[in-house]
């Protein structure tokens, strides 16, 4: 087991190099100088080659590549052309604001699609399951931003502003700046929404899915014996089925992270969030590279770890399934 | 009239043979219901996509200054109601679809274009050319497609074409993994064999053989992709960077209309509609597909 794991780790550092990479020459083919936006109405072309030459952008593409990764290595991410902020400083400052959105989007999904998928495949092919799968069917088609417009729309504009429609207040103790609010409550308020909007597509996803899996579960031979033997059927379902059942979700909600990232962007745009999502639209728009390098590296990261993980999870769940 | 005992047999036989009805009827309902309800929606869009300039019944970049922000049914013209330079939701809606269907379709097409030959000649040929192929798509699939498109995007320009070329370079990834999927199975099948032992050489094989029995799997997940590339042209839009503005999008529609949100709802709700409703199309009728042509579905 160790040395699978030792073993995958080592595969995410080419995987993550080869991201890495790709970023770096793509942003570096985006028409546009950062340094001309940097300098402004200030530009003078003097100015410009020396801020060229500070930042290493006067070099070949190659060697500002083996820069970074010679910076990378020794935990530097860079610093901002726009904020003169290191990278790695600004990436940990919005980090848990998204950490919060994604892992609270997948409660959302989980806690509408085990509920929703059991009484599906407990009742399949009676109104209750024709329900959830239909709804399912609809939620799998509607965008994050438009249940964010619409959950906008019933909560922050038509109730009296009971949530609010934009902005962040931090989790006691992780706010970055002394100016900044930090309440449990606040941020129940603020996170509810985006969290909501991100994970109904995920909760649709996973229904369909979970359904599908207890369907097969449900007619194994040691689902009828777990019956035989007089269980009742709460623990036949949770314990026997649902365990079981969960195995192809884990991989499909692994998977899910990088979409969740993907729609992170979106919801957080769509609610004003200070998170990573927000730093990395504003990075690509502005053609921060630094900072661009960063989005690019953290999400790379995040999706291959969270297939290790998955991949691992799969021990938990399946006993049977052993890494050598 | 009374029922004699002789007659229950013959009347219980044609209740169980109308019993035997509704339940075939219910269960073909179920099985084409979805596909008739996707491919009508579908064909709808279509329509209303092709014919957007006759069946709009204003122009989408007209402005009327005596209906700015107006509502739904605003002088007698307006029946989705206006933006904020007083131009019709209706017909920018209607030219939308244009925007949203070429780019979903195109960019599927493209996908489909590239990565089915690369998939194909990964799973057939094996070992380094496999290798380098699935890397490459391994390292495309590590990125969201809608971020992958974002950064293309911004890299290219905000176009009609190179949203395609975006949306369409970030779904290959999934063409390859299929299509090298499909392929090593099939690779395995005796008619390859006796193709191969009449001497067809590979590229043959892979045309005349392994693509066309390939076909009904990607033709059904290619349309479940088209309802992901409306889905990320809409993001891309909503996010400023798609097909600029005047040009209507419903992505750019929805994103403009959301600074209005308080006042006019109208703007986003239509035009989220109307994404929501052309990704369940296309939606319903690969998973509807799908079922049809899956033998382990098909009995349930």
């Amino acid at each position: 087991m160790r040395v699978y794991v030792l073993r995958r780790l080592l595969g995410i550092v080419p995987t993550v190099l080869m991201i890495t990479f790709v970023v770096f020459v793509m942003m570096r083919s985006v028409p546009g100088d950062p340094v001309v936006a940097l300098l402004g109405d200030a530009y003078d072309e003097q100015d410009a080659i020396k801020v060229r030459a500070s930042y290493g952008l006067d070099q070949p593409i190659l060697v500002q590549y083996a820069i970074w990764l010679g910076k990378l290595a020794r935990g530097d991410w860079g610093v901002s052309y726009m904020t003169g902020r290191p990278v790695l400083k600004d990436v940990l400052v919005r980090l848990p604001v998204t950490l919060e959105l994604i892992v609270l989007s997948m409660a959302v999904a989980l806690a509408i699609a085990v509920p929703a998928a059991i009484i599906g495949a407990l009742r399949q092919n009676t109104w209750a399951d024709y329900t959830a799968t239909t709804i399912a069917m609809i939620g799998v088609s509607i965008p994050e931003f438009f249940i964010g417009v619409l959950l906008l729309l019933v909560f922050s504009i038509g109730l009296g502003g009971l949530l609010p429609s934009s902005g962040w207040t931090y989790l006691p103790g992780t706010c970055p700046t002394m100016v900044c609010g930090a309440s449990l409550w606040g941020n129940a308020q603020h996170v509810l929404l985006p969290a909501i909007a991100l994970g109904v597509g995920r909760a649709a996803i996973l229904t369909r899915l979970l359904r599908a899996s207890m369907l097969e579960v449900i007619r194994t031979e040691y689902v009828t014996t777990a019956r035989a033997k007089g269980l009742s059927e709460r623990p036949v379902v949770l314990k026997h089925a649902l365990k079981n059942a969960l195995i192809p979700t884990v991989t499909v909600m692994g998977l899910q992270v990088g979409f969740l990232i993907g729609g992170a962007i979106v919801v957080e745009t769509l609610f004003a969030m200070p998170g990573l999502g927000t730093f990395g639209i504003d990075a690509i728009i502005a053609r921060d590279y630094q900072q661009v390098q960063g989005f690019a590296l953290l999400t790379a990261l995040a999706f291959v770890v969270m297939n290790l993980v998955v991949d691992l999870t799969y021990t938990f769940l399946d006993p049977r399934i052993r890494y050598a | 009239m009374a029922i004699t005992r002789d007659a229950l047999p013959e009347l219980t036989a044609v209740g169980a043979r109308d019993d035997l009805r509704d339940r075939s009827l219910g269960r073909q309902l179920r099985r084409y219901g979805p596909i008739v309800i996707g491919v009508l929606m579908a064909l709808t869009m279509v329509v209303v996509a092709a014919a957007a300039p006759l069946l709009a019944p204003l122009s989408p970049s007209a402005q009327y200054a005596d209906a700015v922000l107006k509502g739904p049914g605003a002088q007698d013209r307006h029946v989705l109601g206006t933006d904020e330079f007083g131009r019709d939701v209706f017909s920018r809606i209607i030219w939308g679809a244009r925007i949203s269907l070429q780019v979903g379709l195109a960019s599927v097409i493209f996908a489909f274009a590239l990565g089915v030959p690369l998939g194909i000649v990964a799973g057939m040929q094996g070992g380094r050319v496999e290798t380098a192929v699935m890397r490459c798509a391994d390292m495309l699939m590590a990125f969201p497609t809608l971020l992958l498109a974002l950064i293309i995007v911004t890299a290219l320009g905000g176009s009609l074409v190179n949203e395609i070329l975006a949306i369409g370079v970030a779904l290959t990834p999934n063409f390859v993994r299929l299509a090298r999927s499909l392929a090593l199975t099939i690779r395995e099948q005796d008619y390859i064999l006796a193709a191969r032992a009449l001497g067809g050489g590979q590229l043959r094989i892979m045309a005349r053989h392994v693509f066309p029995n390939a076909l009904y799997a990607l033709v059904v997940v290619a349309t479940l992709y088209i309802a992901t590339a409306i889905r990320t042209e809409a993001g891309l839009s909503f996010l400023g960077l798609g097909i600029p503005p005047p040009t209507p999008s419903w992505g750019n529609i929805l994103s403009e209309g959301r600074q209005y949100i308080k006042c006019c709802p109208w703007i986003t709700t239509f035009s989220g509609l109307a994404i929501m409703l052309a990704v369940l199309a296309f939606n319903l009728v690969g998973d509807a597909l799908r079922d049809l042509l899956d033998p382990r579905l098909r009995g349930e």
